[in-house]
C-alpha cells in the first residue's frame, strides 16, 4: 500500500490508470475492451493469455489488462494485481448455471490484499440477451452487499454486443479512481 | 609504578577501586583514586546524556522504532475496540444495534487511519516492516469482517449464548459460519428456480428422445441450455444468440448458427454440429464435433475429441447463416486451442476427424421422428 500511493502520486501527474479486466471465461472481456476502443467485435477468440490496450479515456490513460478467463489460467490472475487502480469484474448474466463459480471466483480474487485499494466495477453483460438476469439479481447473488464498507464498488448492466452500459460503467470507475488518487495527497 | 599502571586503567568495577591498602601512603592514593572515579562517573554521565541526544537528532516521525511504537498503538486499540464489540454481542437484545453499527464504522476508520500511517511511512522504512504492517492489516480487516458477520446475522440466527473465544462456544462459531455461507446460496437457489433456470429455453433431464425446437427469425431468441441428457438427439433450427450444453452423455446435437458463442461442458460420446462465433469446450471425453466458426475454438480437460468441418442443412439456413455472418467457410474447425497443452507441438488431446469416418451432410429439414440410438 504504501508504495502504491507513491506510485499513484507519480501516476497522477502522468494522468495513467491501471485497470485489470477479469471474470470467468465466455464473459466477454475481450470483446468489451474492444467496443470501448471501437474496434470490430466480430471476430474474437477465446483469449489465451492477455491483452493490453491503451486507450485515451477523458483526460486520462487507460492502461486496459484483459486477462483470460479459461480454468487453467485463472492461477496466473495474481500475476497481474500489483499497481492495479481499477478492477472490473464481468459477468454473463445469461449464464445462471455458472453464477455460483462466478461467486466464489469473485469472492476469492476479493481477499488479494494487493488489490485491496482498487475500486470495483462489476458489469453484468450480455443484458441483450433474453432470458439474461438484471444487474439487482446478480448483485444479490454475488452477494456484493457483504463488501459495502470495505470497498468502493458499483454493478452496472451492459451489453458488449450493443454497447449499452459501458461507457457509464467507465464513466464511474475512471472517476472513483481519480477521486481517490487525488484524496492521497 | 603500580600506582601509575592502576591510575590510568579505567576500573573494571567499583569492588577493585574500595580494596583496602594497608600501606603509609594510603591517603594520598585513596584521594587519588576517588578522584579518578568521579572523574570516570563524569565520562559516563556525559555519555548518557549523549545517547538521547542522538536519538533525538533525528526526526522522530522518521524513526522505525517511533513508528512501529504509533502502529502498535493504534493495532491494540482496533483490537479492543473489536473485542469490545464482539462481547457486546452475547448479551444480544441489550445492546443497541444502532450503537454496534457505529462501534464498527470507528473500528473502519481506525483501520484506514493505519493503513494511511503505513502508506506515509513507506519511504523510510524498510520492506519488511512495510510487509509485516499490511499483513497486520488485512488480519485486522478480516477480523473485522468477522466481527460483523457475527454481529449482522444475529437477529435471524439465535447465538445468545456464544461466547467469543472459550473453547465450548466453538460449535456456536461454526454455527455463524455455516449460516452466513448457507445464506446466499439459497439465494442461489431462488433465483434459479424462480427466474430463468425452470422457465428459461432448453431441454433439461431427458432420456431417448428426439427433442426439437425451431427459432422464428423475430422472436428474438435469447440463450438457449441443454443439460443433462441421456441418449439423445437434439435439432434446433434457425438462429438464437447462446448457447450452453452441460452434462450430455451419447447424444446428437445439431444446431443452427448461434451469433454469440457456445460453451459446453462435461459431454461424452456425443456428435455436434455447430456453427458460431466462438466456441468453448470443457471437459468432454470422445466426442466428436463439426464446426464452423468465427474465431478459434478452444478446448480445456478434454480427451480424445475430434474436429471436422460443419456440414448441417435444413430449408433457410443459408439465410440464417447469413444473418449470422457465418455464410463463409473460415477454416478455423481444425484450428483448436487447448488450454491443458500450451506447447507448439500437436496436443494429444485432439484430432481432426479423418475423412472417410466423417458422418455425411446432416439435414434437419422435416422434424420426423426418427429412432433414437
Amino acid at each position: 500500500m504504501g508504495l502504491l500511493s507513491i506510485i499513484r502520486k507519480i501516476k497522477r501527474k502522468e494522468k495513467e490508470m491501471r485497470i485489470l479486466m477479469v471474470g470467468l471465461d465466455n464473459s466477454g472481456k475481450t470483446t468489451i475492451v474492444m467496443k470501448i476502443n471501437g474496434e470490430d467485435t466480430s471476430i474474437i477468440s477465446p483469449t489465451l493469455g492477455f491483452n493490453i490496450k491503451t486507450i485515451s479515456y477523458q483526460k486520462y490513460t487507460l492502461n486496459i489488462w484483459d486477462v483470460g478467463g479459461q480454468k487453467t489460467i485463472r492461477s496466473y490472475w495474481r500475476n497481474y494485481f500489483e499497481q492495479t487502480d481499477g478492477l472490473v469484474w464481468v459477468v454473463d448474466s445469461s449464464d445462471l448455471r455458472r453464477l455460483d463459480d462466478c461467486k466464489y471466483e469473485l469472492h476469492n480474487l476479493l481477499k488479494e490484499e494487493r488489490l485491496s485499494g482498487a475500486s470495483l466495477l462489476i458489469l453484468a453483460n450480455k443484458q441483450d440477451i433474453e432470458g439474461s438476469l438484471s444487474p439487482d439479481e446478480i448483485a444479490k447473488v454475488l452477494d456484493l452487499e457483504a463488501m459495502d464498507n470495505s470497498r468502493h464498488w458499483r454493478i452496472v448492466g451492459c451489453s458488449a454486443y450493443t454497447g449499452e452500459g459501458l461507457l457509464e460503467g467507465f464513466d464511474w470507475l475512471v472517476q472513483d479512481i481519480a477521486s481517490r488518487i487525488y484524496m492521497l495527497d | 609504578m603500580t600506582e601509575m599502571e592502576e591510575d590510568n586503567l579505567p576500573p573494571p568495577n567499583s569492588n577493585l577501586a574500595t580494596a583496602p591498602k594497608s600501606h603509609s601512603e594510603d591517603e594520598a592514593l585513596q584521594r587519588k583514586h576517588s578522584a579518578m572515579l568521579e572523574r570516570l562517573s563524569n565520562l559516563h554521565q556525559t555519555r548518557l546524556a549523549q545517547k538521547p541526544n542522538l536519538e533525538l537528532s533525528t526526526p522522530s516521525n522518521e524513526s522505525t522504532q517511533s513508528f512501529l511504537n504509533r502502529f502498535n498503538e493504534s493495532k491494540l486499540a482496533v483490537d479492543s475496540k473489536l473485542s469490545g464489540i464482539s462481547q457486546m454481542i452475547p448479551d444480544g437484545d441489550s445492546s443497541d444495534p444502532g450503537s454496534v453499527k457505529s462501534e464498527l464504522d470507528s473500528v473502519v476508520v481506525l483501520i484506514s487511519n493505519l493503513e494511511k500511517l503505513v502508506a506515509e511511512s513507506s519511504y523510510f522504512l524498510p520492506s519488511y516492516e512495510v510487509r509485516t504492517c499490511l499483513k497486520t492489516i488485512s488480519d485486522l480487516k478480516q477480523q473485522l469482517d468477522d466481527v460483523t458477520s457475527q454481529v449482522i446475522p444475529k437477529k435471524k440466527f439465535s447465538f445468545r449464548n456464544k461466547k467469543k473465544g472459550g473453547p465450548v462456544s466453538n460449535p456456536a462459531r461454526s454455527d455463524v459460519v455455516d449460516s452466513v455461507v448457507v445464506k446466499p446460496v439459497i439465494g442461489i437457489a431462488n433465483v434459479g428456480l424462480s427466474g430463468s433456470l425452470e422457465s428459461s429455453n432448453g431441454f433439461r433431464a431427458k432420456e431417448n428422445e428426439v427433442l426439437v425446437r425451431e427459432f422464428q427469425r423475430d422472436s428474438g431468441i435469447g440463450e438457449f441450455s441443454i443439460s443433462e441428457l441421456n441418449g439423445c438427439v437434439v435439432k434446433l433450427k434457425g438462429c438464437l444468440r447462446a448457447l450452453f450444453v452441460n452434462k450430455l452423455r451419447d447424444c446428437k446435437v445439431y444446431v443452427g448458427p448461434v451469433l454469440g458463442s457456445v460453451l459446453i461442458e462435461e459431454v461424452e460420446g456425443c456428435v455436434f454440429v455447430l456453427a458460431s462465433h466462438q466456441i468453448r469446450i470443457h471437459s468432454a471425453k470422445r466426442c466428436d464435433f463439426y464446426l464452423r466458426v468465427r474465431s478459434r475454438p478452444i478446448i480445456e480437460d478434454c480427451n480424445e475429441v475430434r474436429f471436422a468441418p460443419y456440414c448441417l442443412k435444413y430449408n433457410g439456413i443459408e439465410k440464417d447463416l447469413e444473418t449470422a455472418n457465418l455464410s463463409e467457410e473460415t477454416g478455423y474447425w481444425s484450428n483448436v486451442d487447448d488450454f491443458k497443452w500450451l506447447r507448439a507441438v500437436q496436443s494429444p488431446n485432439w484430432t481432426v476427424l479423418p475423412e472417410k469416418e466423417r458422418i455425411e451432410m446432416v439435414d434437419i429439414s422435416v422434424f420426423e421422428n426418427v429412432n433414437v440410438l
